[in-house]
């Protein structure tokens, strides 16, 4: 099995620094927020530049560019509801350390984001989700099925280019539905294919350090049921250490005595 | 195999129809993967596609049992491309080959029953004989070449080198009652000789000029109803012959491919003819990845002591330890006077140690007590190896036939000293090192200052 | 139809390291594929043998051996016959005599006679010790320093001494760097994070990951080197991507089958050719399984396993 891979959330128009670095195209914030989160473990970066309406394309190719230029070509998932600004990112995508996540699709209005992914040949994140969340996992599976058939349509590899999200739910308000959200990732990995999802969405307004150990004890159990990945703060060094521990539980990485420092 | 609900999937109509009484298509084969349901709740797959599921579901690869009596085998039936996965489950045979005209041959078989030995419980010795047909002699003639080594060598299975139609029946004529190999089948011959193995009853061995012929002619013999196989993997080159082996191996364990999947024959004498040396090597390497059966032109013992305990190794279980018999084991001429070294029962601390006695040139006698086939802390760990089992062993088995009281126990149990001294009265117990590799200086030693 | 077979090339690879220097200069690993997998892509740097003289000379060895060597006397002798053995890669030059249980070599005197066979060979050279850690740590560090500019391989940096050997070899005197566990993929991997953290480049490191003769347990090699390569490879773990090299003729020499005297065993045969096919078919098994080196001793053994390998790859 593969190791789990870290997608780090902190490069988004929703941090006012990040945003204003965006804007302004000031390279100092975005790349010392990169490095942060790279040296702290993750693999792909997200790039979130918000819906990024007049500018999006310029903006999206000037971001790849310059993580890409300073960080080995680092992979990354191009975030914004901006289609034309994907296919730009895409285009100046350098793929030697791995393929372009296009992050995300759903089975509702952006159910077309896979037809761009699989013309670029590219990773698709796919929310299960229609207009507004799932009330069942049957209904997660029926999105599912969609949006699966919609890759198959379109060539895809849908075993490994296809990521689907469950849709972490927040546990303060939807406590009762935390089961179904793990038992649908069980169901994910029963039929063989790959998944990940905004993980610290589960703990979202509670006190500051309670986070992370939730969101620890969240990503062990989606782990158990079998999640492959996840977008979350990699400089969370107790998720982190749980989710190295996690790989090596499941043997997805080989152990040794070093394994939390590699 | 077991199938993944994708796989089921992509063959579902997909068109949620709900009368198999899951939501979605989706819904029913992840249960049909999970077991749950069954794949003729769906009244909508097509045949095309449960032949396909009933395919998938068959192990990836067949057992063909060869032979008969004690000179039965099974080969094939593997599900795993490496050993720490699950245990291989059929060992590598080894086959002498002889061709019919062959002037050395009585010399050969004599030769040939000469290896013959017992390694850790298992019997070594060539398990088969590759019977080539010359090509020149008549039917009658290699018939009664195969009947002539079967007299000679009655516990061998045998395997018929053979692509000439008529010499194949009558050979067959012969040895059929052994359940013998008919190694003959190819491009231009294997409708005839797909029908001789099966009225004979025996397992057909299919061969092609490369991959893609073999690949070609086994599916037109399956396509007969045969699926009673071998497949020779050619002579051609050596890098052909491990490329074939190894893909043959990966496509049916990995990719499911049916048609390769059945176990390999490697002609290692056609290899590397005359080369011994060369032949032992391939005879390992075949061993190693992926050889159902390897032909040689004969089994020296120097190429067969590493092959054999090579195979041993390969072959074992990873949840069973080997175990060596409980005894005594007297060493470098050790008798009843000489000194007593007792450790566990399995079998690489019993070669380990054996080796390292073996190397000092000390007289001694080597006592192996039962200790469940663990190593020396995980035996004393579980109690396998305690002050009473050894104490127990030594005086139902030992103290009438050796006149020593000297014993020495492994360094890593240096604590059973006291205990073991208590229990066994007139003996006066000498801890060893904590590695066997110190062994040799340490016996030398004793030795020299006259303590033994 | 012909028959459709997926490849099993992977997007990783092991690491190329190179040791020696000029024309002779061998690089070991490099492949994408399991070993001797030539069929799934090109494996550019063939298995390499290197063939073995220890500072105990001639006097211990068989026949065929001692005859190979005749004539060479001194270790500069020694090494050249050595190294234009045909089949030959690099030179390996052991320092049995170093143990101080055995004939306790100063370290002084290994020095020198490692200057000599190195300034006596153009082939690159390997340099093994006596198996005591400390003695080992000390022996390396001088050697090291003593061969420096000719990239030799210093074997073994162990858990015990690891800062001492790696640091002198693979920092101070530009030399790479062997690590050495025993069957132990676990320690196999930790040795290589911590060879790292002291500041060694991994590509200045190749591993040896444990040896057996055939039928002494050689399970574990398989299925340590299996795991390994699947790792390195499949899993793309950087902390295993070293190239192997496998001592052979140790393990294999010293065993029973190669030991026992025609005396002792007359239904066995000639005691050399035991010894020579223990060698050889150790060898081809720990190539089956992924070693990217082996060392061995034989002339006849370094002859066939050079041919077998020339075969495959």
């Amino acid at each position: 099995m593969s190791k789990f891979i870290v997608i780090g959330e902190r490069l988004s128009t929703t941090a006012p620094a990040i945003n204003r670095a965006f804007s302004g195209r000031d390279p100092e914030p975005i790349l010392k927020r990169a490095k942060e989160q790279l040296d702290a473990g993750a693999t792909y970066l997200d790039v979130n530049i918000g819906p990024a309406e007049n500018d999006g394309p310029e903006l999206m190719k000037w971001a790849v560019e310059l993580l890409q230029s300073n960080f080995d070509n680092v992979p990354l998932a191009l975030d914004t509801s901006n289609k034309a600004a994907i296919e730009a990112g895409i285009s100046v995508y350098n793929r030697s350390k791995g393929k372009p996540i296009v992050n995300s699709a759903d089975a509702a209005g952006r159910i077309e984001y896979i037809d761009l992914a699989a013309a670029n040949d590219a990773i698709v994140i796919a929310l299960c989700n229609g207009e507004g969340i799932a009330k069942d996992n049957d209904e997660r599976m029926m999105y599912m099925q969609t949006m699966m058939e919609r890759g198959m349509e379109h060539g895809m590899n849908v075993e490994e280019d296809m990521w689907f999200d469950p849709l972490f739910l927040v546990i303060k308000g939807m406590q009762d539905k935390q089961m179904q959200v793990l038992e649908f990732i069980k169901m994910i990995s029963d039929m063989g294919m790959q998944s990940t999802g905004g993980l610290s969405n589960n703990s979202n307004g509670m006190p500051k350090h309670i986070r992370p150990i939730m969101d620890s004890a969240m990503v062990a159990m989606a782990m158990m049921n079998g999640l492959t990945s996840a977008i979350v703060n990699p400089c969370d060094l107790r998720l982190m250490e749980t989710i190295k521990s996690c790989d090596i539980i499941k043997n997805n990485n080989l152990y040794a005595d070093s394994y939390l420092e590699i | 195999m077991a199938l993944k609900g994708l796989d089921i999937f992509k063959l579902t109509p997909k068109t949620n129809c709900k009368e198999c009484g899951s939501p979605t298509c989706m819904a029913f084969a992840m249960k049909v993967a999970q077991g749950a349901v069954e794949i003729s709740k769906c009244p909508h797959m097509s045949e095309e596609a449960l032949a396909t599921l009933s395919e998938a579901t068959a192990p990836p690869m067949k057992t063909i049992k060869v032979g008969t009596g004690e000179a039965e085998y099974t080969l094939g039936g593997e599900t795993v491309l490496y050993r720490h996965e699950k245990t291989f489950v059929s060992k590598t045979r080894y086959a002498a080959a002889i061709s019919c005209c062959d002037e050395n041959m009585d010399a050969k078989l004599a030769e040939l029953k000469k290896v013959d030995y017992e390694r850790i419980g298992e019997r070594m010795h060539v398990e088969m004989l590759y019977l080539t047909y010359c090509g020149n002699c008549d039917a009658a003639g290699y018939a009664a070449f195969v009947k002539k080594v079967m007299e000679e060598v009655p516990d061998k299975t045998i395997v018929l080198d053979c692509t000439n139609v008529e010499a194949a029946k009558a050979a067959l004529d012969v040895c059929k009652d052994k359940k013998p190999i008919l190694d003959g089948a190819d491009a231009s011959n294997y409708e005839e000789m797909s029908k001789l193995a099966t009225e004979a009853g025996v397992v057909l061995g299919v061969r092609g000029a490369d991959i893609n012929e073999l690949y070609d002619t086994t599916a037109a013999v399956e396509k007969l109803g045969n699926k009673n196989l071998v497949l020779n993997v050619g002579a051609a080159s050596i890098k052909d012959a491990f490329a074939t082996t190894v893909q043959i191996r990966r496509a049916a364990l990995k990719d499911t491919n049916r048609t390769f999947g059945y176990p390999s024959i490697v002609n290692a004498a056609a290899l590397a003819p005359g080369d011994s040396r060369m032949q032992a090597a391939l005879a390992s390497l075949f061993t190693v990845k992926y050889g159902s059966i390897v032909v040689m032109e004969g089994m020296s013992y120097a190429q067969a002591l590493p092959l054999y305990g090579l195979r041993q190794n390969v072959f074992t279980d990873p949840q069973k330890p080997m175990k060596v018999e409980p005894g005594i084991y007297p060493l470098n001429g050790g008798d009843e006077n000489s000194v007593c070294l007792t450790t566990v029962d399995f079998a690489l601390t019993y070669f380990v140690v054996s080796g390292e006695l073996e190397r000092s040139g000390v007289p001694c006698n080597l006592i192996i007590s039962d200790a469940g086939g663990l190593s020396v802390l995980t035996a004393w760990a579980a109690g396998k190896l305690s002050s009473t089992s050894v104490s127990k062993f030594i005086q139902e088995n030992v103290e009438d036939k050796i006149k020593c009281r000297k014993l020495i126990i492994p360094g890593k149990v240096a604590v059973l000293k006291g205990d073991i001294e208590a229990k066994l009265p007139g003996w006066e117990v000498i801890v060893a090192p904590n590695e066997a590799v110190q062994l040799v200086k340490f016996l030398k030693d004793m030795q020299a200052n006259g303590e033994i | 139809m012909p028959f459709t077979g997926k490849s099993g090339k992977f997007n990783a690879a092991i690491r190329t390291v190179e040791i020696g220097t000029g024309d002779k200069a061998v690089k070991l690993g490099g492949e994408n594929v399991m070993p001797l997998y030539s069929f799934d892509a090109p494996i550019e740097n063939a298995p390499k043998i290197g063939v073995l003289i220890t500072d105990l000379g001639m006097e211990n060895e068989v026949a065929g051996i001692k005859d190979y060597y005749a004539g060479a006397s001194s270790f500069a002798e020694i090494a050249k016959k050595a190294e234009e053995m045909p089949g030959a890669d690099f030179v390996v030059l052991r320092f049995e005599g170093a143990d101080p249980n055995g004939e306790d070599r100063s370290i002084e005197d290994c020095v020198a006679i490692a200057k000599e066979v190195g300034d006596a060979i153009t082939a690159p050279l390997v340099i093994e010790g006596c198996k005591n850690v400390e003695k080992d740590a000390e022996l390396f560090t001088k050697v090291a320093e003593a061969l420096q500019g000719k990239n030799v391989l210093i074997m073994s940096a162990r858990e015990e001494n690891y800062k001492a050997v790696a640091a002198a070899a693979g920092l101070a005197y530009g030399q790479k760097v062997g690590a050495e566990s025993a069957v132990d993929i676990n320690l196999a991997k930790q040795l290589n994070v911590l060879i790292g953290q002291l500041g060694v480049d991994p590509a200045n490191v190749v591993m040896n990951v444990g040896s057996a003769a055939a039928g002494y347990g050689f399970e574990y090699v398989v299925s340590t080197m299996d795991r390994v390569k699947a790792a390195a490879l499949s899993q793309g773990d950087v902390q295993l991507q070293m190239p192997i090299i496998t001592p052979v003729a140790d393990e294999a020499w010293n065993v029973k089958e190669a030991m026992a005297s025609e005396a002792d065993m007359p239904e066995w045969g000639s005691q050399e050719e035991r010894g020579i096919d223990m060698e050889i078919e150790t060898a081809a098994a720990v190539l089956a399984s992924g070693s990217n080196a082996v060392i061995l001793k034989h002339p006849a053994s370094v002859a066939t396993i050079s041919k077998l390998i020339n075969e495959l790859v």
